[in-house]
């Protein structure tokens, strides 16, 4: 077991011990090798069940707005990237601040279930994994493999801003010395640099296949409005019909609903199961807002809010 | 009618001839998933795929469908039904999605009979193909489905290294396979044996679960806090429902911009979703994340079995391979097992 | 609003955003009708429509 999961385990079990905290979000292992999945632990016997491992992929933040009505306070683990998430929250005033007791831990990266998936056996249950230079070996009840990291990273993790969370009241593994590469919007500029009809055939065919099943909404920190207006009835903004131009419609809404207030966090992109490229929506008005508003990565500080709802002198004004 | 066999690089001619006549419904590739699509003809059919994203359910009970439209302006205040489908042939549906469609008959085709679906269901003809591998996620042996066996298909096709096996299943089966009598062969036995060899890895490396006692667990286990601990992680959202061969929950909506002419439809709704069972008035039966889960796995494996005297999931494992949260059927089942 | 339609496959001249008080006739006048003139050039648009 790493050290890492060792001191995650004693920082909860003393804040459950003492009552600091009613309740911790963490990963637990899943039911695959290569998967996490989240456990809400409320008694010190069952941090047992806490780990950390190259598989926590999943964001928790969300939980917190699920929960704040629930007695005390609450602590969940974070990575760099979920940490903007509490922010997110704490500005949205979802959750007060002094409710959430947040853990902290520095990540390299994480592994993309799909991406391994297609590379080992990922049924039976994981016994270790360690990262050996460029390769990563993942021990399992099925076997040991190794695979090259680079292959098998999540897309999100070549542009990390935040390798050690932005907010934590107790930090369990050692500070990522390694400079944060943040994203310099390559990717975008090549989707906008398609001509008119080239991006209408692309995103009409990505809206196409989309399902309607809401992760992506449901998994954003971003995303708390308590009546969801794609849920709303009356009056019936979006209709429930699934077809392309409603699924536009729901695509290009949430987008602009989160327009500089997405923390980038990555997890409505990695919930979807069509694969839709949903980054590429919200990457492109976060790009477009830090141009427009000069502002940083919503979430990477305590202070702060949604850019478009704040009015300020300097705001670019090209409609006048 | 005896088994006939088929060589490989023979399928785009056959698939080429059956789109002459039907619509043919085939998985194809789009941005890199598999998905049954319509095609115009055997150009771009992949048959090198474990099994499609989105199962083929979406022929029979599509995602959104119109009922009616309606005018006002119309004198008579007529109602228009939705017009039918044509002839169309299902291609390349897998065992554990054709042992759905099954499943979807008894739900459809039972005292009410609903049209939509009959209508669909009647002018298909499903042409399955055998497993000769599977996905780390399949179980459908826990069923008593086989990856070799596709009872409720009108032909299946098993691939045996440089031909397919093609057994008429129905008679419409038989008649679909006349279309093509030029390009098969009739097996001389050796393809029938074949067969066993070829279907056996997806057998054998499928996760093997045991449903013996599940049901009679579950009887007892309405008020079990297992439900919720696991629901815990679940976020509400649709995609296991959307992504099961099986879930058929639909909303029925007016849509009307404005106009003096509008339409009523129907759409695929998830038991997952909070306000599903949101009643006028506002009672809500089911108000929290417990509830809903807990119904989830008690309808695909109790419920499901007490109405219709079969359980409601096919072991295509969808669910739990896209579930964000890794809220996994075959654990839960095991769980089960252990606590109930 | 508008980078974003541009970026999924909107052609520019669709969306505009302009502020105008009301008591500048002129300038709503004038927007207006160069708006009309782009719009009925590049047709009538397919998507969000049923």
């Amino acid at each position: 077991m790493n050290k890492v999961t060792e001191n995650l385990r004693k920082t909860a079990a003393k804040l459950l011990q003492d009552k600091e905290v009613e309740m911790v979000i963490g990963y637990g292992l899943g039911s695959e090798a290569v998967r996490t999945q989240p456990v809400f632990i409320t008694s010190p016997e069952d941090t047992e069940k806490l780990v950390w491992n190259s598989f926590c992929v999943n964001g928790l933040t969300k939980y917190l707005s699920d929960l704040k009505t629930h007695p005390g306070k609450l602590a969940v683990v974070v990575k760099g990237c979920d940490s903007r998430g509490i922010f997110r929250l704490t500005q949205d005033n979802i959750i007060p601040r002094d409710k959430i007791v947040v853990i902290g831990i520095p990540c390299a990266g994480q592994l993309s279930y799909t991406k391994l998936a297609s590379k080992m056996d990922v049924s039976g249950q994981l016994n270790d994994v360690e990262e050996k230079g460029d390769d990563v070996v993942i021990k399992t009840t099925k076997g040991d493999f190794t695979v090259k990291k680079s292959e098998v990273l999540l897309d999100k993790c070549n542009t990390c801003e935040h390798h050690n969370p932005v907010v934590a009241d107790h930090v369990v593994g050692d500070a990522i010395n390694a400079s944060p590469t943040p994203d310099s919007y390559d990717e975008i500029k090549k989707y906008e640099a398609m001509s008119t009809e080239e991006k209408a055939k692309f995103w009409l065919s990505q809206f196409e296949r989309c399902i309607r099943c809401y992760a992506c909404r449901n998994i954003c920190p971003g995303c708390t409005c308590r009546e969801c207006i794609f849920d709303a009835i009356k009056p019936d903004w979006v209709g429930k019909e699934i077809d392309v131009s409603e699924n536009e419609l729901f695509h290009l809404t949430r987008a602009f609903h989160l327009a500089g207030r997405c923390v980038d966090c990555g997890e409505c992109d990695r919930v979807c199961p069509m694969d839709i490229p949903i980054r590429l929506l919200n990457k492109k008005l976060l790009k477009e807002c830090k141009e427009l508003f000069n502002m940083e990565t919503p979430g990477s500080v305590e202070e702060g809010g949604s850019v478009i709802g704040q009015y300020r002198l300097e705001d670019p004004e090209e409609f006048m | 009618m005896a088994d006939k066999t088929i060589k490989k690089d023979q399928v785009k001619t056959m698939l080429n001839k059956i789109a002459q006549s039907n619509q043919l419904i085939a998985p194809i590739q789009v941005d890199g998933i598999t998905l049954f699509k319509p095609v115009q003809s055997g150009e771009g059919v992949v048959l090198d795929y474990q099994n499609a994203l989105v199962p083929p359910k979406d022929y029979f009970f599509p995602q959104s469908e119109k009922m009616f439209s309606y005018d006002i302006t119309d004198p008579s205040w007529a109602i228009k039904l939705a017009e039918g489908v044509p002839n169309r042939v299902l291609f390349g549906a897998r065992p554990c999605d054709v042992k759905s469609i099954l499943l979807l008959d008894k739900v459809f085709d039972a005292e009410f009979r609903d049209d939509f679906y009959l209508d669909k269901r009647n002018k298909t003809t499903v042409v399955a193909i055998s497993c000769n591998e599977c996905r780390h996620t399949c179980f459908c042996g826990a069923f008593g489905i086989s990856p070799g066996e596709a009872e409720g298909a009108d032909v299946l096709l098993t691939d045996l290294g440089d031909k397919y096996l093609v057994e008429a299943l129905t008679d419409k089966g038989v008649s679909l396979l006349a279309n093509f009598s030029d390009l098969l062969t009739d097996d001389d036995g050796s393809g029938k044996a074949a067969k066993e060899k070829a279907v056996a890895p997806a057998k054998d490396k499928q996760m093997k679960i045991d449903m013996e006692g599940v049901k009679a667990k579950l009887d007892n286990m309405f008020d079990h806090p297992m439900w919720a601990t696991e629901s815990m992680r679940c976020i509400g959202c649709g995609t296991c429902t959307f992504v099961c061969p099986t879930c058929h929950c639909f909303d029925i909506v007016d849509f009307n911009n404005q106009s003096s002419v509008g339409y009523r439809y129907r759409c695929a709704d998830s038991c997952q979703f909070a306000n599903f069972t949101r009643a006028a008035g506002g009672h809500q039966p089911r108000p929290s994340k417990k509830e809903r889960t807990r119904q989830r796995f008690m309808h695909k494996l109790r419920y499901f079995v007490d109405r219709y005297g079969d359980f409601g999931c096919v072991g295509c494992g969808r669910c739990l391979e896209k579930c964000p949260v890794n809220l996994d059927i075959a654990q839960i089942i095991n769980k089960v097992k252990e606590v109930g | 609003m508008k980078r974003l339609l541009e970026y999924v496959g909107y052609d520019p001249g669709r969306f505009n955003a302009r502020w105008i008080s009301g008591s500048e006739g002129q300038k709503w006048a004038d927007t207006t009708k160069d708006m009309t003139e782009k719009l009925k050039a590049l047709g009538p648009n397919k998507r969000f429509s049923k």
